[in-house]
């Protein structure tokens, strides 16, 4: 479904110029939760803007579904964010001023949607993150988990097929951070229409229930394969 | 803490500062977004508050410069002690004096010095002590001319002196200056007042080889003396001897060899004769105003070269020598009257300390400009205090505009400064961080804002109108703050904002770390509380001057104290309660806005997140600031606008139109068009009219003075529609073409009709009544028509030719009358004069205007009252017995004069005295009433009532009679509502008045006498001539013989703005705001926009990263942003409205209290004005503003990195 084709990236000008990602290739599947790790600075932000459409590559090429970018700026690829890709932010990025369901329904409506049937879409995304009681809610009257579901509902409401998260956990507590993780799994298994998520995280514990891990480093992804990294059998869906 | 610690720390400051200072300075330069607002602040602040202040300065510079511009000389330096031969301390060898001067030049304060011959030394300060009533000028007595006869007429009587000071002389004087008054700083203010076209202020060599005279316009005028004329001899005396006390007239007892007479200030004076002889006319001159009576007013110049060394000498022995001098005017200090009294003082005392040149001179200074001075102390307080409350809503608007600046740019720094904490930085340091680089911009921005005010206040002072500028001429404007006035402006800016920043930085150092790094902050909430509480007693106090305005007695309350502090404060608490209040509406604009353009496909898919936006600060201070900021606009310019139409139609009201005239004779209009010819010296194309006025008594017996409006008069007169019935001019001339009548207000209440509010408020309006109104009603008028019918005169004895017999028979009997009174005061302007408890028998007051004037306790018997104004006098208590009265307009030409006490015991005439107060007065028939019934009295003069003198003229002719033949006309006139007055009309009157048309005059008095009319008084309209060619065409006019006066709207309109106007200057400092405030408002808007959009970056990015298009962004934007700016400015524009209104209570008062001060008044009222064209301009102009800046700042937003905004930092 994502697949990524020689991605080079980088940073700067001259003898300061820094090469970031230096030919990535990597393919995620429908339905496959994917967790990218790496040491500070080894680019995994940078890959998760490019995939979606925050930042252009300098060479290479992405194929979301049949939809080519990766060169053009986030001008360009309006439509990928708007169709394609969902985001998650470490620091949820909610409008402040929007209560929950206005922030979920905004998306779509920007995305083209009349505003009824956003409003319908948005408390239905709600309801599948567990916020049915919260929706009328300002993001200042919610918790940290609730508010990152509430950026779950916004980014699933639209029926992207990839999810993009960066830190999904880092704001929050341990138990919220599972909570978190246990949505991402309940939508990449789900069996009427399964999406992809592709989170960047540092915490191995969360990264280790992912289905897969990616390492990045040295510009390059270095492993696919979660168990061989962490050389654990644990997939409980727990 | 300890002295050494304090000196090292110090002693480490300073070796720091510069390098502190560089970082500050980079430091400012980086973060120079968030500094624009400071600066912004405090450029705002420091521009109004200095210009206040310089204004105040500025303005009293030329308070000074005008009110000193009614003398060219600053000072009349004398000998110390009068001479006298034996004693030492002066010289009569000119040479020697004019050493002197040359000497007195030296010191830098004196301009210029000229010995002159002239006024004798006073010797002693103070305009009230005797000496300086007794010291005398040189006066004029006669001149000759063999190419003139004419001047054998001319008299230098100069009756007007005895109003203008005290009693020093009561003729004309002559000064003979020295060669230095005709080139430098005394030839400059000399010559300004030369007539163009009329000679000019010649060069020393040419004064002295022509032996020059110089005359002032009326003299000339009497004369019909030209430029080039030669007078063969000019005489005036010089004082030998004086005595006080009477009873010297006899020379036997005194030995002097001149003439002897006797002045008013109680002394004999002996004066001798000097003649100068072939001379001739080089200048005439526009007289100045009457000022201060030191020198005597509006003299004829020559010069003493004319004379020789003897004769001079002769004059200076007899102490007629002073040294005029002038002294550099821009050295008096002005930062207050105080000091420049003491300033003056100080020079005086230095003078006189020294003696001068070989002869050991000493001299006495006496001071002219004190005493200009110490009038100007008071009013200028009072303009200034107008000024500075007029200015209060400016200084208030640049303030929060600086404090609304530091709170964002401080709001930056506070996660900055928690940061720098985190790494260990001591709140001292961080403080002195923030501070210092808060000083380095502030100071850049009160330098900036100080240098530019200095620049504007001389355009501020030169307004002659809102928003219009005439350069000042002649006066030299240089408004510097002293040290002290710059301190408080240093302050209030720049203290300000490191006070503030002091206490905003110290704030943030103490919060919690935690707290700093948050990215929102709790905010206090504002107390509304207090916020209604100032915008309700705003409101009321508005609605109250609302209510007053529109007809209301006592509008809301009736207390004075409470109505003071209303009118006052009111104002103030309505503007910012009401900016405070509406800021939340304005905030709340996209809400509004969206109920238009909601469904529209603008806002289709973007109208979601619009929701709960207005909720933050940030917004809410960018809609408080666009209202403080239009509303201030809104103020400035309809009350700008406002006073400047007040005082153009008081302009208009008071002249008619661009000229008024009056002639010596009556004239017909194609007269009036062949003098301004030879005047202009080419064909002038003009339109004149004029308004006359007949008397008409009702059926009840109420007699009124009734004008006469002229058809087409549309297109002549200056018509405001507050003069006429009505709002529409053009209905309300066609009604008056009609048998119709419009009332005064008083009038209209003795008439018992619709308009004088007689029955209540609906009694009264200014409303155009059509005919078949019920409030309109027909009323029948009685004109008298008399006519003399005189017979027995013995012709033969006065004159073989005389006339027929008839109505000029009479005018003629007066004529031989007048000729036969010892005193002439006739045909001449007493307006208002003080004439009470003088001996005033047999005189011949023949058509002079007394108008206003107060003759109380004063003895008229046998004098003559022939075609004599007077309306409003004062006669209480005079003896008016034996006086002849007569009009040719008729009889009731004496209205609201007091009569009371007065003794009319066998005056005769033909006059009614039924429109005055008569209380206790002796009736002509010598009965004392004590009620009004001399009532319709009319007496007819035989010869057994004639005054002894007039029956001389008559000789033994027993038959003499005259017979009076009064026809009376009726005319049913119907009612037209209520005038306010009638441009070119003494406003004063009016009220007590009726108006009628063309129409039902010439019904009336009949086609031929309507069609022979003339008359003395024209109102003209000149469209060739305008401005200063029009005010120079009035000054020849003015000179020019067969002209008893003129006036002309340019310096009638000139002397309202400048000096007599309602406020000083207003319309200047009114400019000001409006220009500082459309740019603060343009300005602000960039500024906090750029601000606001700034907090908005990672909102802007999120929307993006969640699939919203660039185009999605600036429409949300926009709207948002442009919805709270425009719906804004509406409410700001009406807040302006409101507060126009409000401030009028205030204009009022400040308004009542000049006029008493000033001595003028308008009847004009003070109805708003709306410019809607320049608020328009304004408000377009802050639109493309915020247009211009949003798109911007919007496209900066959208190219940013948008991974890195959302990152964090």
């Amino acid at each position: 479904m994502l697949e990524i084709d020689g991605l080079h990236r980088g940073f700067g000008t001259g003898s300061s110029r820094v090469e970031v990602l230096k030919g990535i290739n990597l393919e995620i599947k429908k339905g496959e939760l994917v967790a990218l790790m790496g040491p500070s600075g080894c680019g995994k932000s940078t890959l998760l803007n490019i995939i979606g459409g925050l930042l252009s590559a300098e060479k290479g090429n992405i194929k979301l579904e049949n939809r080519n970018y990766g060169l053009k700026g986030p001008s360009s690829v309006v439509d990928v964010r708007r169709h394609k890709v969902g985001w998650i932010f470490q620091d949820f990025h909610l409008l402040e001023h929007l209560s929950a369901i206005d922030n979920v329904a905004m998306a779509l409506e920007i995305s083209g949607m009349s505003g009824p049937e956003a409003e319908k879409k948005a408390e239905r995304a709600l309801i599948r993150v567990g916020l049915e009681d919260r929706m009328g809610h300002l993001p200042e009257q919610l918790s940290g988990g609730q508010q990152q579901r509430v950026a779950i509902a916004r980014a699933i409401a639209g029926e992207r097929p990839l999810l993009l998260a960066d830190e999904p956990t880092g704001n929050l507590d341990i138990s919220t951070g599972k909570d978190v993780l246990k949505i991402f799994k309940d939508l990449c298994h789900s069996k009427e229409n399964p999406i992809s998520i592709l989170m960047v995280t540092h915490d191995p514990e969360l990264a280790s229930k992912a289905d897969r891990m990616l390492l990045l480093r040295d510009g390059k992804t270095a492993t696919s394969d979660i168990r061989s990294a962490w050389g654990t059998l644990d997939g409980d869906e727990e | 803490m300890t002295e050494p610690k304090l000196f090292e720390r110090i002693k480490l400051k300073i070796r720091d500062l510069p390098s502190n200072f560089r970082i500050a300075s980079l430091g400012a330069w980086r973060g120079r977004e968030r500094g624009l607002a400071v600066i912004a602040g405090v450029f705002l602040a420091s521009l109004v508050i200095t210009t206040v202040l310089a204004y105040g300065v500025g303005l009293s510079q030329l308070f000074l410069a005008e009110s000193l511009e009614t003398e060219p000389f600053d000072a009349k330096i004398e000998f110390k002690k009068a001479p006298s031969y034996g004693t030492e301390g002066w010289t009569n060898n000119t040479t020697t004096l004019m050493q002197t001067c040359d000497e007195l030049t030296l010191k830098v304060e004196i301009t210029d010095c000229t010995v002159i011959l002239g006024r004798q030394g006073i010797h002693g300060n103070g305009f009230f002590n005797e000496d300086f009533v007794v010291a005398q000028p040189l006066e004029m007595r006669e001149i000759t001319s063999a190419t003139n006869e004419l001047w054998e007429n001319v008299s230098f009587d100069y009756p007007e002196l005895e109003n203008a000071g005290p009693p020093i002389s009561s003729m004309r004087g002559i000064r003979l200056l020295g060669p230095e008054a005709f080139d430098g700083e005394l030839a400059n203010r000399l010559g300004e007042r030369i007539i163009f076209g009329l000679g000019n202020w010649s060069s020393a060599d040419i004064v002295e080889n022509k032996s020059g005279v110089f005359l002032p316009s009326n003299i000339a005028s009497e004369a019909q003396a030209k430029v080039g004329d030669k007078l063969d001899k000019l005489t005036f005396a010089y004082v030998v001897d004086r005595k006080a006390g009477g009873g010297f007239e006899d020379s036997s007892e005194w030995d002097c060899e001149g003439t002897i007479d006797v002045g008013n200030n109680g002394y004999a004076y002996c004066r001798i004769n000097m003649t100068l002889t072939d001379l001739e006319i080089l200048g005439i001159y526009e007289p100045w105003p009457f000022g201060n009576p030191t020198l005597s007013p509006n003299p004829i110049f020559t010069t003493w070269t004319a004379l020789n060394e003897i004769d001079r000498a002769r004059l200076i022995d007899n102490d007629h020598m002073y040294l005029g001098v002038t002294i550099d005017r821009a050295l008096l200090p002005t930062s207050s009257t105080d000091a420049a009294s003491e300033w003056v003082e100080d020079l005086g005392v230095e003078i006189e300390s020294v003696s001068y040149t070989s002869e050991n001179i000493e001299l006495f200074y006496f001071d002219i400009i004190g005493g200009t001075i110490t009038f100007l102390e008071i009013f200028l307080g009072l303009v200034q205090a107008f000024d500075y409350i007029i200015m209060i809503p400016i200084v208030i608007l640049s303030l929060s505009v600086l404090i609304y600046g530091l709170v964002l740019s401080l709001e930056q720094r506070r996660r900055e400064i928690a940061i720098h904490r985190v790494i260990g930085a001591t709140s001292k340091g961080l403080q002195s961080m923030v501070l210092l680089e808060l000083a380095v911009m502030s100071t850049f921005a009160w330098i900036a804002g100080y240098v530019l005010a200095i620049a504007v206040v001389p355009l501020v002072l030169s307004s002659v109108g809102f928003m219009a500028f005439e350069s000042l001429d002649n006066v030299e404007v240089n408004p510097v703050l002293g040290l002290g006035s710059t301190i408080i402006t240093a302050f209030a800016t720049l203290g300000l904002a490191l006070l503030f920043g002091r206490s905003r930085s110290k704030e943030f150092i103490e919060l919690e770390i935690e707290e700093g790094v948050k990215k929102v902050r709790e905010v206090n909430k504002p107390k509304r509380w207090l916020h209604w509480l100032m915008f309700i007693i705003g409101a009321i106090a508005a609605i109250d001057t609302w209510l007053e305005m529109n007809g209301s007695e006592n509008g809301l309350n009736s207390n004075w104290f409470i109505e003071g502090l209303l009118g006052l404060f009111g104002p103030f608490l309505l503007w910012i309660g009401g900016a405070l209040l509406l800021g939340r509406i304005g905030a709340k604009g996209p809400r509004i806005m969206q109920l238009f353009l909601g469904k529209t496909p603008l806002l289709k898919d973007v109208k979601r997140g619009l929701k709960g936006s207005g909720s933050t600060e940030s917004i809410n201070r960018l809609s408080v600031i666009m209202l403080l900021t239009l509303s201030i606009v809104t103020l400035a310019a309809v009350q700008g606008y406002t006073g400047t139409l007040v005082d153009e139609y008081t302009a208009s009201a008071t002249v008619g139109s661009d000229l008024q005239i009056t002639t010596e004779q009556p004239t017909n209009i194609s007269e009036v068009q062949n003098i301004l010819n030879d005047v202009y010296g080419n064909e002038l194309s003009i339109t004149a009219t004029t308004i006359t006025s007949i008397a008409l008594e009702t059926e009840d017996g109420d007699s009124f003075q009734t004008w006469v409006l002229l058809n087409g008069t549309r297109d002549i007169l200056d018509w405001t529609e507050q003069s006429i019935p009505g709002a529409d001019i053009d209905s309300a001339l066609e009604s008056y073409e009609g048998l119709t009548f419009s009332a005064g207000e008083s009038a209209a209440y003795i008439l018992d009709i619709w308009g004088s509010g007689r029955k209540g408020g609906d009694d009264r309006g200014d409303e155009l009544l059509v005919n078949g109104d019920s409030r309109s009603e027909n009323l029948t008028f009685t004109w008298t028509d008399v006519n003399f019918d005189i017979s027995g005169l013995d012709l033969e004895i006065q004159n073989e030719t005389a006339p027929e017999l008839g109505f000029e028979q009479l005018i003629f009997l007066l004529e031989s009358y007048r000729a036969s009174l010892e005193v002439d005061l006739s045909n001449l302007n007493l307006q208002n004069a003080d004439l009470s408890n003088r001996d005033l028998t047999g005189v011949d007051f023949s058509g002079t205007n007394l108008s206003g004037a107060n003759l109380s306790n004063s003895t008229f018997t046998n004098s003559l009252f022939s075609d004599t104004n007077l309306n409003n006098v004062n006669f209480s208590g005079s003896n008016l017995s034996n006086t002849l009265i007569f009009n040719s307009f008729g009889v009731n030409f004496i209205t609201n004069s007091d009569f009371s006490g007065a003794d009319l015991e066998g005056s005769i005439g033909l006059f009614n005295l039924s429109l005055s107060n008569l209380d206790n007065a002796k009736c002509p028939n010598g009965i004392v009433t004590n009620t009004s019934s001399c009532d319709g009295f009319l007496l007819e003069p035989t010869v057994e009532n004639l005054p002894s003198s007039m029956a001389e003229l008559l000789f033994d002719n027993d038959n003499f009679n005259i017979e009076i033949q009064s026809t009376e006309y009726n005319l049913s006139l119907r009612y037209i509502g209520v005038h306010e007055f009638l441009p070119g009309i003494p406003t004063s009157t009016m009220s007590d008045t009726l108006v009628i048309g063309e129409t039902s005059w010439r019904a009336l008095v009949g086609e031929d006498t309507a069609d022979n009319f003339s008359t003395n008084t024209w109102i003209i309209k000149i469209n060739e001539i305008q401005g200063d060619e029009l005010e120079g065409f009035r000054a020849n006019l003015d000179a020019d013989s067969r002209i008893s006066s003129a006036m002309d709207w340019s310096s009638k309109h000139s002397e309202v703005e400048r000096s007599g106007g309602l406020i000083f200057g207003t319309q200047g400092l009114l400019s000001l705001q409006f220009v500082v405030a459309s740019i603060a408002a343009v300005a602000s808007a960039f500024v906090f926009l750029s601000l606001v959009l700034n907090q908005r970056k990672k909102e802007l990015a999120v929307l993006q990263a969640i699939g919203a298009s660039p185009n999605q962004i600036i429409r949300l934007v926009l709207f948002e942003i442009l919805s709270i700016v425009v719906v804004s400015m509406f409410l700001g524009i009406l807040l302006g409205m409101a507060l126009a209104l409000s401030f009028n209570g205030l204009f009022s008062v400040f308004g009542f209290i000049f006029g008493i001060f000033g001595g003028s008044e308008t009847i004009i009222d003070r109805n708003l004005v709306w410019p809607w064209f320049e608020l328009t301009i304004v408000s377009l102009t802050v639109f493309v503003a915020v247009v211009v800046a949003l798109l911007s700042t919007t496209r900066k937003a959208l190219k940013s990195d948008l991974s890195t905004v959302l990152k964090g930092e």
